[in-house]
């Protein structure tokens, strides 16, 4: 059951993680254009502006699929020394504050969003941009992270109580078993 | 206060709590004990505008760069072609590990990034020939570092963007010193593998027709370093666009070399998320710890302790060495400049240093933060593309080149002009 | 009382010779002792530049000062305290400023629950050129980096093309032509060489003056008594605002002469750009654009209650009104 939950999100993420790195690249095509255009004397505008708004949007949003590939740096010093049980342990309290500092994370970018509601803000650039439009799908992604952080933790909960510590390990574990730079 | 910070940070990590979620906690923690302010109500925007950076965008596409060359057979191939050059040395392949890192860091502005390239390439090499793991990874995390001093450099672009200095006059002063690390960390395998042959694996000579053959694999890096740097002196891109160009160059690469495919694509797509994903929740937890400790008095406490030394100007530069050293244990490369750079950068140009010198300075300086351990994070990324064995032994191989790049900042120190030489004789 | 103060760039003249002694030293002896100062800057916190005022009203800090213009992403009625062209001397834009500063108060308390305690010049922003210019007409066709939105806006009414580069990477810029010319303060340029990279100097203030606002979180200043809000504002005309702008005329003269050898530099050597004198019809034409293209549309993103406001206040110390 757990491991099917983290199977359906893996293969969700990666799809959202496909999204983010077709955005970058669309981000890179768009540079291009510009130093293209500037040896013609004339120039988008702006590149510099939208490519904050990309690495912004592109952090949030790839942060999951981090998660569920294992890729966030951890150090197993301690961890790796310990039987199965041990690092079921491990995973799943390193889990529990992961949500719990996310969850916070998410919280607190609200009141960015709400500010550039409130006060209709644009960007202090020439391009003049409504700053809802970035400020909503950042927020929506770091929301989405945390979420994903959660039902991780629970599921890796569940199968350390149901004393499946092995299985813990390839949900919440330091490592990915198939390393992806292969 | 930086104690407590240090003890705190290191019992948090050896909890095996990601490091970026750490830097958090500590900065939380700073809020809730080491300020009467309440800091915490910042971080959204703290998030928000650390990541909201058209500078850090070099990152996601300087890995998909070396995504791309890893899969699309480019960087097997340049890894094969420097092992026929230079495996006949004492150490063998663990030269064509140095050897093609400093290649990579041509075309790499990122010391990850270059770490992850060469591991991935390199590291099916060494379980086929039987090479001790240690010097073997410690080579391949210590070759990464050279991503950020041979330019170009995601780190040198940060510098001078918060030092107000010429960023392709610093990339002309860390070429040279770039290239005299990789060569005195050739020669520091030479002298270990002497003294220690079992270290080194087979030493392997090829026929020179093959070794010229060889050669024909050499260019397309060379071409992509050609299209990068010329793409920056020849005023078509600022060193952050730059990192657009190569992406493009790569793929142009890829493309002739047949590698390029739909799983191709899409899979350095997703790794470049991924491994962009990592870095950035490390970099916006320092930007937020930064934030805390800033507003807690961490810079005046270091100023007025650095005054109260009351230091000439060579005793500043050792204070500051030391002080590099033992915060490169602890503090993430980028959040290590950041932090730092406000307070100890016009301390020193204060002192009568050269702003650009200092730069390169502190890079050697960063690169051993790289490789020293707990938080060393091409030792991760090398270990992360291991099949087997535990992070100590990366920790263990890479010792020996952290020696000599700490010669190295003391080389620099004597001699600024193996820094200042390039740039002001193109000038 | 403890505060916690954020100053402007640690690195320009205005942290280093005045906000920094008032803070660490004038104001804390004028309480004699009874009010202490944490004193940091947003650069040593790496705030994001429009984050300052924002977290000011959070609470997150007590005081903050920077550049207003960093702030108008969230109240682009701020755009008209620092408006280019319309003050070319010290004492006009004191006027200017002083004219704004009623409005400048309801704008802060409004939106960012901040209490206006100063307001500071930087040296104005002047145009550097990697090309020859003789008038203002000259710039049409020119890559100009600016800063700030109605900065911007201007050069584009003028015909020129505004190119995004960071501060730092603006010497290579210049020098590769990536841009042709680039907006900033005269001592900002000179410190950082872009003399080194530019020929042509044109030094009228067409990126305005950069008015640096000292604030105070609101719910702060209410807490304090009325003694202490007597002593920190009366403080801070005197010992603060008053000295910034008596030095900054002189400043931008010597800041003119450093960077073109006319007069004598104080602060170091002096280099040899050429200084474009920029005549009167050609100054009027120029003004004539900003009144009829660029407050017009600085007045749709503000709304009309503020253009109003604008043309009673600041308007008609300068002389202008927005149709
Ligand atoms: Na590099
Ligand atoms: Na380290």
């Amino acid at each position: 059951m757990e491991l099917r939950i983290i199977e359906a999100l893996r293969r969700l993420n990666r799809g959202v993680a496909l999204l983010v790195g077709a955005g970058l690249l669309i981000c890179a095509a768009f540079v291009l254009t510009d130093i293209l255009m500037r040896r013609f004397g004339t120039s988008l505008g702006g590149t510099e502006e939208i490519a904050g708004y990309a690495m912004a949007l592109a952090t949030a949003w790839g942060m999951a699929f981090t998660l569920l590939e294992l890729g966030h740096v951890r150090i197993d010093l301690l961890r790796s020394r310990v039987q199965s049980f041990g690092r079921a342990l491990f995973d799943v309290f390193s889990m529990i504050v992961m949500s719990g500092v996310i969850v916070t994370i998410a919280i607190k970018a609200w009141p960015v969003l709400e500010r550039s509601i409130k006060n209709g803000s644009t960007a202090n650039t020439p391009l003049e941009t409504p700053l809802v439009w970035v400020h909503a799908p950042w927020f929506a992604g770091w929301v989405w992270f945390a979420l994903m952080s959660c039902v991780v933790t629970l599921c890796a909960l569940s199968l350390v109580v149901r004393g499946r510590y092995d299985e813990t390990e390839t949900v919440a574990g330091a490592f990915a078993e198939q390393e992806m730079l292969q | 206060m930086i104690g407590y910070v240090s003890v705190a940070l290191l019992g948090l990590l050896a909890l095996s709590i990601p490091v970026g979620i750490v830097l958090f906690l500590l900065g939380f923690g700073i809020d809730i004990f080491g300020s009467s302010f309440p800091l915490t109500r910042g971080l959204g925007n703290m998030v928000w505008s650390s990541s909201n950076s058209a500078t850090l965008i070099a990152i996601p596409f300087f890995v998909l760069l070396g995504e791309i060359l890893v899969r699309s057979g480019v960087a097997t191939r340049t890894y094969a072609a420097l092992d026929r050059w230079v495996s006949w040395l004492p150490g063998g392949l663990v030269h064509a590990n140095v050897a093609t890192a400093t290649m990579f860091s041509a075309t790499s502005g990122s010391s990850v990034a270059t770490a992850a390239t060469v591991a991935t390439v390199a590291m099916p090499q060494a379980e086929k020939l039987g090479y001790d793991p240690k010097l073997f990874s410690g080579a391949i995390a210590a070759g990464g570092t050279l991503g950020i001093m041979i330019p170009p450099s995601i780190n040198l672009i940060v510098y001078g963007f918060l030092t107000q200095s010429s960023i392709p006059q610093l990339f002309l002063a860390g070429l040279i010193p770039g290239l005299a690390l990789a060569l005195a960390f050739m020669v520091i395998t030479v002298i270990i593998c002497l003294i220690r042959p079992e270290l080194g694996g087979t030493r392997r000579t090829f026929p020179l027709a093959q070794m010229l053959r060889a050669l024909i694999d050499l260019v397309p890096i060379l071409l992509l370093f050609g299209l990068i740097v010329g793409a920056i002196y020849q005023g078509w891109a600022t060193p952050t666009e730059a990192a657009a160009v190569g992406v493009a160059g790569a793929f142009i690469i890829a493309l002739m070399f047949g590698g390029v495919s739909w799983d191709m694509l899409t899979q350095s797509l997703t790794g470049t998320v991924k491994v962009t994903s990592m870095i950035m929740l490390i970099v916006i937890g320092a930007s937020f710890l930064n934030f805390t400790l800033a507003s807690a008095g961490l810079g005046r406490e270091l100023t007025t302790f650095m005054e109260s030394l009351g230091l000439s100007p060579f005793g500043l530069i050792l204070v500051v060495v030391l002080l590099y050293i033992v915060l490169g244990f602890f503090i993430e490369t980028l959040s290590l400049m950041v932090v730092t750079i406000p307070i100890i950068v016009p301390m020193v140009v204060g002192a009568g240093y050269d702003v650009v010198w200092f730069g390169i300075l502190m890079i050697v300086l960063i690169e051993m933060a790289l490789i020293t351990p707990p938080v060393g994070l091409n030792l991760y990324v090398v270990q992360g593309a291991r099949k087997s064995g535990s992070l100590n032994e990366v920790m263990l191989g890479a010792l020996p080149y952290c020696l000599t790049m700490l010669a190295m900042a003391f080389a620099l120190i004597a001699f600024p002009s193996i820094a200042l030489w390039l740039p002001n004789a193109l000038q | 009382e403890t505060l916690s103060v954020v100053g402007s760039w640690s690195g320009l003249p205005l942290h280093m010779q005045y906000e920094a002694p008032f803070w660490s030293e004038t104001l804390p002896a004028a309480s004699d002792g009874k009010i202490e100062v944490e004193l940091t800057t947003h650069n040593q916190m790496s705030l994001g530049l429009g984050d300052i005022y924002p977290l000011l009203g959070q609470g997150v800090y007590d005081v903050a000062m920077t550049v207003a213009d960093y702030a108008v992403a969230d109240a682009p009625e701020l755009e008209g305290l620092d408006v280019p062209l319309v003050a070319l001397t010290a004492d006009e834009a004191r006027a200017m400023v002083d004219a704004a500063r009623p409005m400048v108060d309801d704008i802060y308390a409004d939106r960012f629950n901040a209490k206006v305690l100063a307001i500071a010049p930087y040296p104005p922003q002047v145009v550097f050129c990697n090309e020859e210019v003789a008038t203002l007409a000259d710039l049409e066709g020119l890559k100009i980096r600016a800063s700030g939105r109605m900065t911007a806006k201007l050069l584009e009414a003028l015909g020129a093309e505004g190119v995004n580069v960071s501060f730092s990477e603006v010497p290579g810029a210049l020098q590769k032509g990536v841009v042709d010319c680039a907006v900033t303060g005269a001592g900002s340029g000179y410190s950082a060489g872009w003399w080194e990279v530019s020929t042509h100097l044109m030094p009228i203030p067409l990126g305005g003056w950069d008015s640096v606002v000292t604030a105070m979180n609101m719910d702060r200043w209410n807490g304090l008594d009325a003694a202490t809000q007597e002593l920190i504002a009366g403080q801070l005309k005197s010992e603060f605002e008053d000295a910034a702008w008596a030095s900054a005329q002189d400043a931008l003269v010597n800041d003119i002469a450093c960077l073109t050898g006319n007069g004598e530099c104080t602060a170091g050597d002096a280099r040899g750009m050429t200084l474009v004198e920029v005549s009167d019809e050609d100054f009027a034409k120029a003004r004539e654009i900003l009144v009829s293209d660029v407050l017009p549309e600085w007045a749709e993103r503000a709304g009309d209650d503020w253009a109003a406001r604008w043309n009673d206040s600041v308007g008609k110390t300068v002389g202008v009104t927005i149709e």
